[in-house]
């Protein structure tokens, strides 16, 4: 995700300045990236439909970092140079590969992209309270977990971006156009979403989003995303959930019923 | 009290200084003290619309840089009494004007029992119109009835409600009014333009008024006259109807749907 990159990348200055001494801290996987899966090695008929998925939201894939998911042999020897080079020209950031096949991953270090596992490991959000065993011994100082949600209280307007760090986000009003949310736990919407809206921004796959009502211009859950053009018309008349299962965004408008 | 009442849309063309010129004068001829300050530094047009360019001597940008006084920039209306005009310079750049010349005009304007004192903002949401919305007590948003320009209507909002002064001291929030301006009920049935409703909803602020789309508005800036004081047309009787509630009159709203053309009127095409 870029903005959570982004962010995160700030907010670790950040912490560096503030630390005394450390020079360098080397941590585990915390970031999501977005997967570009290729079906497909026809690089002109790869390109014509990356353009054509962008033109969509061109601002939100400037910088982000993208990991490529060759889902088919690449038979054409320059299809991952030329690729990369396109992706390059449309402001992303090609940084790796996530393919077992020896042929792919040989081209990919000849490309300078790094090698990704097939499966990252997960990250959880902290457990619903009700999971908690009983707990006898004295309260740990609390390292992680969700603060209380963050709370807006009216509507959030183009070109504002609300960010809920290590909570929930809870918007009274509407989600406007040209505007954007983002939390690194679930999202709660009261008014009409037409904006962007982000989900599990530091890679909670459990985050969900919930909306009164859904026009977006973008849905997010750690990482996986879909613009409007790819949301069923059904889910944007009345009130709906989204969650994320086998890394596909799920659409229920039953919840309520 | 004086009140300060920004003029702001984020978008250009859309009848900002149309409606200051207006509402200026509306609230004038009710009585009020009001002066209308052009912050359009560089495009100057207030004055047009007001019928008054060939009596700036002096103008908004002299008197914040300290080369003129108030007192000698202020154009006083032939019209209409209680009504002055502080225009905005042709040949100077955007910077000539400075927070703090800014402030001292209007605490000056406020000292000298201006009641209303009306700021028409330059087009865009950076720094002219940042500076003509920052002292603001109440906004008026001027939105014409398409998606671009609700849309930039939002973000000056988000402005108001981020960078105003007000917002930056934790003071009430500035009062928000909609005007819906160049409206026509026609093309919003056959779907061109955004419906009224549509927009509100939108930008969740209080409708204060719709002025239809009417030819007047152009004349009436050919002949230097605000088009409120023309007063047969619509467009005026918009203006006026907005100038009301704004004072607090309950009024119904005007101008949202199509007129029905009689028989009688087809017939001879009035
Ligand atoms: N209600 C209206 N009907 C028709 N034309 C209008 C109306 N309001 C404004 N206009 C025209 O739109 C143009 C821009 O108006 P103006 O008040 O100068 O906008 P702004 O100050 O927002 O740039 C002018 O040519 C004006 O005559
Ligand atoms: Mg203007």
């Amino acid at each position: 995700m870029p903005l959570s990159v982004a962010l995160r990348w700030w907010y670790s200055l950040k912490r560096h300045t503030l630390m005394a001494k450390k020079i360098i801290d080397l941590k585990g996987s915390i970031l999501s990236f977005t997967v570009l899966k290729l079906y497909n090695d026809n690089i002109d008929e790869t390109k014509q439909a990356l353009a054509d998925k962008i033109a969509k939201a061109a601002d939100f894939f400037i910088g982000i970092p993208i990991v490529l998911e060759p889902q088919v042999e690449l038979k054409n020897p320059t299809y991952l140079a030329l690729l990369i080079e396109y992706l390059r020209q449309l402001q992303m950031i090609p940084i790796g590969i996530r393919s077992e096949d020896p042929a792919i991953q040989e081209q990919a270090e000849f490309a300078g992209l790094a090698l990704f596992p097939k499966e990252t490991s997960k990250k959880k959000m902290p457990k619903e309270i009700e999971d908690k065993p009983v707990q006898a011994a004295a309260p740990q100082p609390v390292e992680e977990g969700l603060a209380s949600a963050m709370r807006v209280a009216r509507a959030v307007r183009s070109g504002q971006q609300i960010y809920a760090k290590n909570r929930d986000l809870i918007i009274m009003g509407s989600v406007n156009p040209g505007s954007e949310v983002i939390a690194d736990g679930n999202v709660f919407v009261f008014g009409k979403v037409m904006g962007k809206v982000i989900a599990g921004s530091s890679g909670a796959e459990d985050a969900r989003i919930y909306a009164k009502q859904l026009n977006p211009e973008l849905v997010c859950i750690a990482g996986v995303y879909l613009l409007a053009e790819d949301i069923d018309d059904v889910y944007k008349q009345s009130f709906v959930e989204i969650s994320l299962n086998n890394d596909k965004l799920v659409f229920n408008n039953k919840i309520l019923d | 009290m004086s009140k300060v009442i920004v003029v702001t849309s984020g978008k250009g063309g859309v009848g900002k200084t149309t409606t200051s010129a207006s509402i200026s004068t509306g609230l004038a001829q009710k009585g009020n003290k009001v002066c209308v300050i052009d912050f359009d530094v560089g495009l100057r047009n207030l004055d047009l619309i007001m019928g008054c360019e060939r009596r700036v001597v002096y103008d908004f940008v002299n008197v914040v840089q300290g080369e003129a006084s108030l007192k000698q920039a202020l154009i006083k209306d032939k019209r209409v009494p209680n009504l002055f005009i502080l225009a905005a310079s042709q040949t100077r750049d955007k910077d000539a004007l400075t927070q703090e010349g800014v402030e001292k005009v209007i605490e000056d304007l406020k000292a000298d029992g201006f009641d209303y004192i009306v700021c028409d903002s330059p087009a865009g949401i950076e720094k002219g119109a940042q500076l003509a919305l920052y002292f603001a007590d109440e906004a008026i948003i001027v939105t014409n009835p398409e998606v671009s320009s609700v849309r930039d209507s939002d973000r000056i909002l988000g402005i108001l409600q981020a960078k105003s002064r007000r917002a930056e001291q934790g003071e009430e929030p500035i009062i928000e009014h909609l005007v819906l301006t160049r409206y026509n009920p026609g093309r919003v049935d056959s779907g061109e333009m955004m419906a009224a409703d549509d927009v509100i909803e939108l930008l969740s602020v209080k409708l204060l008024g719709v002025v239809p789309e009417s030819e007047d508005v152009l004349n009436a800036s050919n002949s230097g006259e605000p088009v409120i004081m023309d007063e047969e047309s619509k467009a005026a009787q918009a203006y006026k109807d907005i100038v009301d509630r704004f004072l607090g009159e309950e009024k119904e709203h005007r101008f949202l749907t199509a007129e029905k053309k009689s028989l009688l009127k087809k017939l001879f095409g009035k």
